[in-house]
């Protein structure tokens, strides 16, 4: 009940005794006149972050379990809020997917038959991954297969795994949504794509929501980057690789690799230095973007600029356009869910 | 059992052989008899494929090949069918069979074998007898090769697979051929059940395993012996395995996609909404948002203390509907309740705040994936299936008489990038079903992309943009006057409830959308050159704002432009010029009643703004002046030119070159009539109508000509008594206005303005 506003509240009460179907809006008020905050914004992109600091995450959270994050890369999708979800049940979720898997996976055609596996699914809340309140609980999935002839000393071995987390969730946003849902926008994947797909259609079977693939802008990869070199002084982030895509005729990949601390100068440079604060502004990653890609410029001629960035990558961590994550300390990790959360959420249909 | 089953078979090929002898016995030598035999069958489409099946069904062994056009001919006419279409059932068993006996060359079959595609299923007896074919030992191997792989790659459309399993011991014996041995051990695989695995048939697998290594077919089949029987297959087997046996052939399985594809195209056009579930396509995976989802029960593990009630896909019609409305359970998505109509009338009863929300989030992410976030996928299959999808949205919200708020959102999102084109009929009818738009929003939500698309566009487009927005006004309308009558809303403005305060916001909204029509007509009318298409769909507009007193009961009153008023006064076909008498009629009517409304109540609860009656009056005594009292360009008649232009073209008298007998929309009904009176004139003095009782004659008889707008304009504005004036002309009826102040508001409309 907690989730409720007071707005909400008022809606439902109206909607008892009005006959209106509301399919007409979701959050229809009481008047038809008001609209859900930000419904008509098509983006509400921040322009201050804050600056990334190191998270001792380790100390909130169980270390076993971080590390099962830190492992892999990460696929990105987007899902839209979790009907009924549960966190009491996680144990029969875990008995139906695998046996969803299993049935599944029998059902192809004769000619792709072969002695099929069977898999047994873990389902784990990630106990304290939340920044605030109205974060829910990130939930952890595993897949192990079960080989039919499994020898004695065989262990299981992992599949697939994904998590749903929600890291510093836009509060309004949130808060709007009925207490029967709960919104875990960001699901990060790492597995066969033929089981990421029967997993996502599980989960929209099981609870009414859809998954969309989650690509990044060239503006959260900015950010990112910015970010990342902000740590350097805490945590050595040896180099900030970027690459770009050029439209050119074939297309010209460039990478460009600068030295960790040459990178942080040119961040302190960028940074005015009277900031009492600690959040960083666009004006400010668009200008350390615009330092290097000047260099860039100065010795080879090339307006990056003209191009797209495709990855950033430091000892910290490495994230790409297409929605591809992989997180190497778990240190600064809240600051990247915290960017990939927003993204995800302006995904969501009713924003 | 076999045997008896496939003789069986083979006896309705040839009872359905025997059909066609009667009808046609000589025809293979006797060309003409056959045609015209073939004339008398119903479906000429299907005779020649009838005579095909046929012909193979009876062919004779060692018939020849070369130069044999009527074999050739009938071949290719079955495979282009094949291709096309798929075989039926009872073709694919007749041109198995055809195949296998190696009647022909078998290069022959072969290519029969190569071909043939099932339509829908294959007979299980055709299989059987294709095994039959395959113990006679006389065929080639890579005949024999062929014919496994097709089995293997038909195995799903096999219609039942009893027979097959009782010949498993027939299969069994060819896996010691080496060359079939990795076909058949598929076969097996997919045919075993547990009594099938027999001590000899392990000994049997073993033995050829030794002797041919450790193959992955052999491995795979020992292995699902082993799990039905772990106590008979005592080898240990590796814990991982090379999955899957590689035996299909791409072109048959290509040639089924196709095929399967051109049926869900077929299907696609219609978009009633079926009972029942939608069967999804072979869409890409990754693509599957455009499918509803099927209904299926919410998990049992979804509440705690769940209810089961009736789900909805256990009810088949609307009366077991109405008898289990309280005990129906949500499905596990609702978006599933977009799939049957029955659903539909579900969803208009459900309450449940949190299921609308679901609804939304499924639809808005369809429709966002699909139009705004994806790649833009130009297929012409993709295009049809997202114009599908559209459509189905369109006929489901006009069904529930109300718009999803996930649609509007999405609409509002894809008209920023919208380039007018892109699935239009379906997009403008999904804008128009948009509630109501706040004040605040509506410019840079609506407004201003609509504005750049309709300016930019040819006038067809202008015209479904007015159309819909002329719906977008009426279903507005709608809603307001329906909730006025079921909340009781109090339309006075002197409540200072919540929904006054609402009701002000509406009137902002529809003045604002009123405003932005006249803006858009009034341009586009002078863009396309008073293009009488725009005029009608402006006029038609017009008609809903001029009654929105009476029918909506909407105490808001806002005249149409001079934009449009002009042209469709001066237009010239009469449709127009009715039409504009209509509205003026139907704005008479309103501020009429508007003014006695507020008589009654003394107070003043309606406000009609001075210069909506000034607006209005103008207009009246314009048009009066026109079409009755041939005043055309004077003083009161709103259009004023100078005397040297008018001089310029030419015209005697430009004074009546606009009333009714002049007026180029009504020249044609003038002459008719002219004609009518005086037969043996042979010139034609239009004048001569205005002249005594021919005038009134003459209106009457427009009147018989259907236009009703007119005369219910004339009736209401033009008192009939005051027609003569002392020079004898015709003068007309006059205007019920002559009004004794220029400020005044003229005739009958005096008693309705503000004084």
């Amino acid at each position: 009940m907690d989730r409720r506003s007071a707005v909400n509240t008022s809606v439902t009460h109206h909607t008892t005794h009005r006959r209106s179907k509301s399919y007409g809006r979701t959050f229809d008020a009481t008047s038809r006149f008001c609209y859900t905050p930000g419904q008509l914004t098509i983006t509400r992109i921040p322009t201050s972050r804050e600056a990334a600091k190191a998270h001792k995450i380790t100390e909130k959270v169980d270390p076993e379990q971080v590390a099962l994050l830190v492992k892999n890369e990460w696929k990105l999708s987007y899902v839209t809020p979790l009907y009924q979800f549960r966190y009491t049940l996680l144990n029969v979720y875990a008995k139906h997917l695998s046996a969803f898997l299993v049935a599944e996976k029998q059902q192809g055609t004769a000619v792709e038959v072969g002695l099929e596996t069977g898999f047994k699914v873990t389902f784990s809340t990630v106990l304290g991954m939340v920044e605030t309140k109205d974060d829910a609980e990130t939930v952890f999935i595993q897949i192990h297969s079960k080989p039919v002839f499994a020898s004695a000393g065989d262990t299981p071995r992992v599949v697939w795994s994904g998590w749903l987390t929600c890291i510093n969730g836009d509060p309004e946003y949130l808060q709007s949504l009925p207490p029967e849902f709960v919104s875990l926008p960001l699901f990060c994947t790492s597995g066969t794509e033929s089981l990421t797909f029967l997993v996502k259609l599980w989960f929209e079977r099981t609870f009414d929501c859809s998954f969309g693939s989650l690509s990044l802008d060239p503006n959260d990869l900015q950010w990112l980057a910015a970010l990342w070199t902000g740590c350097h002084s805490d945590n050595n982030i040896r180099s900030l690789k970027l690459a770009w895509t050029l439209p050119a005729q074939p297309p010209l990949d460039v990478s460009l690799t600068v030295n960790g601390q040459d990178a942080w100068d040119l961040w302190e440079k960028v940074r005015p230095g009277d900031r009492a604060d600690d959040s960083v502004s666009i004006e400010e990653v668009k200008c350390f973007i615009t330092g290097i890609e000047s260099h860039f410029f100065r010795h080879f001629k090339i307006h990056l600029s003209a191009g797209v960035l495709k990855k950033v990558s430091t000892a910290l961590g490495s994230v790409h356009l297409d929605g591809k994550i992989k997180i190497t300390c778990s240190d600064y990790m809240i600051t990247v869910m915290t960017l990939l959360t927003e993204c995800a959420i302006l995904k969501m249909p009713t924003i | 059992m076999t045997r008896s089953s496939s003789l069986s078979e083979l006896g309705r090929a040839t009872n359905c052989s025997d059909e066609h002898d009667s009808s046609c016995n000589v025809s293979s030598s006797n060309r003409s008899l056959r045609l015209a035999e073939n004339a008398k069958r119903k479906s000429e489409a299907e005779a020649p494929f009838l005579v095909a099946f046929k012909y193979f069904s009876q062919v004779k062994a060692g018939t020849p090949v070369n130069g044999n056009d009527e074999l050739l001919g009938h071949l290719d006419r079955v495979e282009r069918m094949a291709l096309a279409q798929g075989l039926p059932p009872d073709a694919v068993s007749i041109m198995l069979e055809f195949a296998m006996s190696l009647r022909c060359r078998s290069s022959i079959s072969s290519r029969v074998l190569r071909f043939l595609i099932p339509a829908s299923v294959v007979p299980q007896e055709a299989v059987v007898r294709g095994f039959s074919w395959l113990c006679t030992q006389k065929m080639p191997q890579s005949m024999q090769i062929l014919f496994l792989r097709w089995v293997l790659t038909m195995f799903d459309m096999i219609d039942c697979k009893d027979n097959l399993r009782a010949i498993y011991g027939f299969i069994f014996s060819f896996v010691i051929d080496e060359s079939l041995c990795p076909f058949i051990c598929h076969l097996l695989y997919l045919l075993t059940i547990k009594g099938h695995v027999k001590p000899f048939r392990v000994r049997k697998l073993l033995d050829i395993q030794g002797r041919m290594g450790k193959q992955p077919y052999l491995m795979q089949l020992l292995a699902l012996y082993k799990v039905f029987c772990p106590e008979m297959v005592t080898l240990t087997m590796p814990s991982r395995m090379r999955a899957g046996f590689k035996n299909h052939s791409t072109t048959w399985k290509a040639a089924l996609a196709a095929l399967k594809r051109r049926n869900a195209g077929k299907e696609a056009p219609s978009m009633e909404l079926t009972l029942g579930v939608r069967k999804s396509n072979s869409r890409k995976r990754k693509f599957h948002h455009l499918e509803v989802p099927a209904l299926t029960p919410a998990m049992e593990s979804s509440g705690p203390n769940a209810r089961r009630g009736v789900c909805l896909q256990q009810l088949s019609s609307f009366n077991e509907l109405l008898d289990n409305l309280n005990s129906i359970e949500l499905p596990a998505q609702m978006g599933s309740l977009l799939s049957s109509a029955l659903a539909l009338h579900y969803l208009d009863c459900v309450q449940d705040e949190s299921a609308f929300l679901r609804l939304n989030f499924w639809l808005g992410h369809a429709l966002h994936e699909e139009f705004l976030f994806g790649p833009a996928d130009g297929s012409p299959e993709n295009m049809a299936e997202a114009s599908h999808f559209l459509s189905m949205l369109v006929s489901t919200q006009h069904f529930l008489q109300e718009g999803f708020s996930s649609t509007e959102g999405f609409l509002f999102k894809f008209l920023q990038v919208w380039d007018g084109f892109l699935h239009r009929p379906q997009i403008l009818e999904l804008l128009s079903d948009i509630p109501l738009v706040p004040s605040s929003y509506i410019k840079d939500a609506l407004f201003e992309p609509l504005m750049q698309l309709y300016f930019t566009s040819s006038v067809f487009f202008k015209c479904s943009v007015i159309e819909c927005l002329t719906s977008m006004l009426r279903k507005w309308l709608t809603w307001h006057s329906i909730c006025a009558q079921e909340e009781g809303l109090d339309i006075s403005l002197n409540n200072r409830s919540n929904m006054s305060l609402s009701l002000s916001g509406f009137l902002d909204s529809v003045l604002k959308l009123v405003q932005f029509v006249g803006r858009l007509t009034s341009a586009g009318l002078q863009l396309e050159r008073g293009h009488t298409l725009l005029l009608h769909h402006a006029l038609g507009f017009y008609e809903t704002v001029s009654d929105m007193f009476l029918k909506y009961s909407l105490p808001l009153f806002v005249m149409l432009p001079p934009g449009v008023f002009y042209p469709a006064l001066l237009a010239t076909d009469p449709v127009s010029v009715d039409r504009l008498g209509y509205i003026m009629f139907r704005y008479r009517q309103n501020l009429t009643s508007a003014k006695e409304e507020q008589k009654k109540q003394k107070e003043l609860s309606i406000h009609i703004n001075r210069s909506v009656y000034q607006e209005f009056n103008s207009y009246l005594v314009a048009m009066v002046a026109h079409l009755w009292n041939s005043r055309s360009f004077s003083l009161r008649s709103g259009i004023q030119v100078s005397e040297a232009l008018l001089e310029r073209t030419k015209v005697g008298d430009h004074s009546n070159c606009f009333d009714l007998i002049h007026h180029p929309a009504f020249l044609n009904y003038a002459i008719d009539f002219h004609q009518q009176c005086w037969p043996e004139r042979a010139d034609i003095d239009l004048n001569s109508i205005k002249a005594g009782k021919y005038w009134e004659w003459y209106v009457e008889f427009l009147f018989t000509q259907g236009f009703a707008g007119l005369r219910d304009f004339i009736k209401v504005n033009i008192n009939p008594t005051v027609t003569r004036h002392s020079d004898g002309r015709p003068s007309s009826g006059q205007p019920l206005s002559q009004p004794s102040q220029p400020s005044q508001p003229t005739a009958e409309a005096s008693s309705t303005a503000l004084s």
